[in-house]
């Protein structure tokens, strides 16, 4: 009995789609009020088109040749997403960048912090590159109907309720947050971002303090850190490193508290969180 | 001096057959490939067992940490070295995708280079060639199998493995056995059937295919179970071993109900007749695209107070595995990490996956992530403390499929939100982690062990570290300034042992600091 029998499966199915449509009559309400330009962080059929340059076919094919070879693993065939890269058809930095301009630097320097490597790929190799993400993201956004990948439309299955007595109780996020100091959180991020965001925050710097063996002390943010070496950023900027076994040094990650939560959620708590979290605008 | 050296080496040239070990420039032998040479690695795990373990002891705990750089080899090109070089005769020869180089091992000299035509397929990586008498075996990006002149590089036969065009492509370091060139490929982007290939090391012809899941459009089967790693080989059951795929749609698993064999799966073959002797499978209907490819490393060992053919895979669904090779019944199955996708293990030793864990249209947090506990980066076994080292990633995930997602392909879409990584010493006989080792955010170098009792790996910065294999405490490391995402090999050369690394795309080549006699005699020269 590997599987859940058909019934429950069913059931579950049936109760998601009670809250779904739940939620779409709160969306409906919502939408009566006006909308931004251009939803943040997930473009789809329900944005304007971005406003592209114009290039050759020639250009775009030559780019699908480079696409497969270098992007395609991460980021999908057709740019919609493939093993660990995101879908770039949904990308906000691919929807409003128009010649290349956002797309090169990050072709340029890579993302080093997401796992991206850099290319060193000529001028119009890149030119390339951009002509066929912006023809496939042009492609996905004229879609009718379902579009595949993550919509925003998809992730309203929790409930607010559970989800609000879930952060101030069990989940113990009151330690570090409140509905106050969350405030505006669902109106910078939206969609998967603000999940992703939720579940763990990205590029929050950790603090530091260091001693040295004379006894001064220097706290900043967490720069550097492996086995040998330490480096921290001061108030007013500066970077300072010591090797790690010349000093004494203290870490504060408060957003570690993150990775112990996702063990102990299920997944009706993450969709209940998200749905209060979702309030927060 | 010199010269009576050299004249004796050319005495011992004519005298052909008893230098064959050390001066067999042109046949690498079954029997080598079975039992490497001291100054060998000739083929992707130095030998068949997978253990990358080596009898070398001259660098040792007490003196590693005077390791001194030997030379440095720069290949000015783009990607990140995944390759394990292999060293036959003093040559050592490499890959990065579209490339092969053949080097001096001596001195990182330039013998010949090697460029792939322009081909429309994935790049992602290429993990080594192989050897076997005098021919060097490649498989392109776009899935050929080619064969060049070891000596100079000229390409001798070139045949289609698989169709690029449908979306095969390929990485994998050919496994020789016998008369046999063992080849797959990757290609999870489509709906394909994996296969492992046996080709004719002399004419390119193929002996046999073996394929992992039935015909493509089979009625509620899956297709994929793509066959990607070098494998490992018993010359006694005369056996191989390889890991199979995930199956496809990836994320999709409504459209393939039961197990989907022979996906996710470690697969016993003949490799004269390309039968199926036994299979297990470590992730059955896996829905989260953990191929079960990781090296299926061999050893005799006690088990259970019983001296035993075993086979260990740490896999990357999180799931640590012994199983006797001879049968494939399974011994030990315990997770190596977090993990949260599964209700237990079965009767036979098989996790069990939980439904309610399948990707979905508002997504479902899964631990390891999709790049997994673990992934190509080999693991290494230590004999001698009994210890399965192995690279892990402790990582979430959230996995989305929905119906507009469909049933080709990915099928859905996953978004890693965290991971670390952790060198883990398992002992092999209960499972338990004896020592970890902090790696930092996502490393990606594999693991070798010597019988001097040091571990060689590498961690998320770029800092290449050598470990007491009995504690896990770092006894010497350099940062390499780049990313590694290859295996360090060891070998002895003129009498020394050479620890070989690589990080972004350069070699190193690190030694103990010696007088060498190199030196001495161009001083003495340089004085006359």
């Amino acid at each position: 009995m590997k599987f859940p029998s058909k019934r429950m499966l069913l059931a579950t199915c049936g109760l998601a789609g009670m809250l779904f449509l739940l939620h779409s009559g709160i969306d409906a309400q919502n939408s009566a009020r006006p909308r931004p330009a251009r939803v943040p962080s997930t473009v789809g059929s329900q944005g304007p088109m971005p406003v592209h340059a114009k290039y050759t076919a020639a250009q775009i094919d030559s780019g699908g040749v480079l696409f497969v070879q270098n992007c395609a693993f991460c980021h999908g065939k057709d740019a919609g997403g493939g093993e660990s890269g995101p879908d770039l058809t949904r990308s906000k930095l691919v929807s409003s960048d128009k010649d290349g301009e956002a797309i090169g630097v990050v072709i340029r320097n890579g993302r080093p912090d997401k796992g991206m490597p850099r290319f060193n790929l000529a001028d119009a190799e890149i030119v390339n590159l951009v002509a066929f993400i912006h023809s496939q993201q042009d492609k996905a956004m004229s879609q009718t109907g379902t579009r595949k990948g993550v919509d925003e439309s998809d992730l309203h299955t929790g409930n607010a309720e559970a989800g609000k007595l879930y952060f101030e109780g069990p989940g113990g996020c009151t330690k570090c947050h409140s509905a106050t100091s969350l405030a505006g959180v669902a109106t910078r991020y939206t969609g998967l971002r603000l999940e992703e965001q939720m579940l763990y925050p990205r590029d929050v710097k950790s603090k530091v303090t260091v001693t040295t063996r004379d006894g001064h002390s220097r706290t900043g943010t967490l720069e550097y850190q492996d086995e040998f070496t330490i480096g921290l950023k001061d108030a007013s900027g500066v970077y300072f490193s010591w090797p790690v076994d010349a000093i004494r040094f203290h870490v504060e990650e408060p957003v570690e508290a993150h990775v112990t939560a996702m063990k102990k959620y299920t997944d009706d708590d993450i969709h209940n969180v998200l749905a209060y979290i979702q309030t927060l605008k | 001096m010199r010269w009576v050296k050299c004249a004796r080496v050319l005495t011992c040239l004519t005298g052909a057959a008893l230098c064959a070990a050390s001066l067999a420039a042109q046949g690498v032998t079954n029997e080598m490939l079975k039992h490497p040479p001291r100054d060998s690695w000739p083929g992707f795990h130095g030998d068949y067992s997978g253990q990358r373990h080596s009898a070398l002891t001259e660098i040792n705990p007490r003196n590693v940490a005077n390791m001194t750089l030997a030379w440095t080899f720069q290949t000015q090109q783009n990607g990140i070295v995944k390759s394990t070089p292999i060293l036959v005769n003093g040559v050592m020869y490499f890959t990065t995708p579209d490339n092969i180089w053949a080097i001096d091992a001596r001195s990182g000299h330039t013998l010949w280079h090697y460029t792939a035509p322009p081909n429309k397929a994935f790049h992602i990586g290429q993990r080594g060639v192989s050897i076997y008498k005098d021919k060097i075996y490649y498989m392109s990006s776009d899935a050929h199998l080619l064969a060049f002149e070891a000596k100079s590089g000229k390409v001798l036969w070139d045949v289609v493995v698989a169709d690029s065009n449908k979306g095969q492509w390929a990485t994998m370091s050919p496994l020789i056995v016998g008369n046999h060139v063992l080849v797959g490929a990757s290609g999870d982007f489509d709906n394909l059937q994996g296969f492992l290939r046996s080709i004719d090391p002399e004419t390119g012809a193929t002996q046999w295919t073996w394929f992992a899941t039935p015909p493509v459009g089979t009625p509620k089967t899956s297709s994929g179970g793509n066959i990607w790693m070098t494998g490992t080989y018993d010359p006694d059951l005369n056996l191989v071993y390889f890991g199979t795929g995930n199956p496809t749609p990836v994320l999709n698993g409504k459209v393939r109900p039961g197990d989907n064999l022979y996906t996710c799966s470690i697969v016993a073959i003949n490799p004269d007749t390309g039968k199926l002797a036994w299979a297990f499978q470590p992730s059955p209907h896996d829905t989260h695209d953990w191929d079960a490819v990781e090296i299926p490393v061999i050893a005799d060992a006690s088990f259970g107070g019983v001296q035993r053919k075993l086979l260990m895979q740490a896999s990357r669904n999180g799931y640590f595995f012994v199983l006797d090779r001879t049968t494939g019944k399974n011994l030990l199955t315990t997770n190596f990490g977090f993990v949260n996708w599964t209700l237990g293990v079965d009767k036979d030793g098989r996790p069990i996956p939980n439904p309610s864990k399948e990707p979905a249209p508002d997504g479902r947090l899964i631990a390891p992530d999709e790049g997994g506990m673990t992934n190509y980066r080999s693991p290494s076994f230590d004999p001698k403390t009994g210890l399965f080292i192995v690279s892990a990633s402790p990582s979430f995930s959230l996995y989305f499929s929905k119906p507009a997602d469909g049933a080709y392909g990915w099928s859905g879409a996953d978004y890693s939100l965290w991971s670390k990584s952790v060198l883990e010493a398992i002992d092999y006989k209960t499972g338990k982690v004896r020592w970890s080792h902090e790696l930092g955010r996502r490393a990606g170098s594999g693991v070798l062990t010597t019988d001097s009792g040091l571990t060689f790996t590498g961690d998320s910065s770029g800092n290449f570290l050598a470990l007491d294999t009995a504690t896990g405490k770092t006894l010497w490391h350099a940062n390499a300034g780049a990313p590694i995402a290859s295996s360090p090999i060891t070998y002895e050369l003129d009498g020394h042992q050479i620890l070989l690394t690589s990080a972004g795309s350069v070699l190193y080549a690190w030694k103990l600091p010696q007088v060498s006699s190199v030196h001495s005699r161009n001083a003495v020269s340089s004085k006359k």
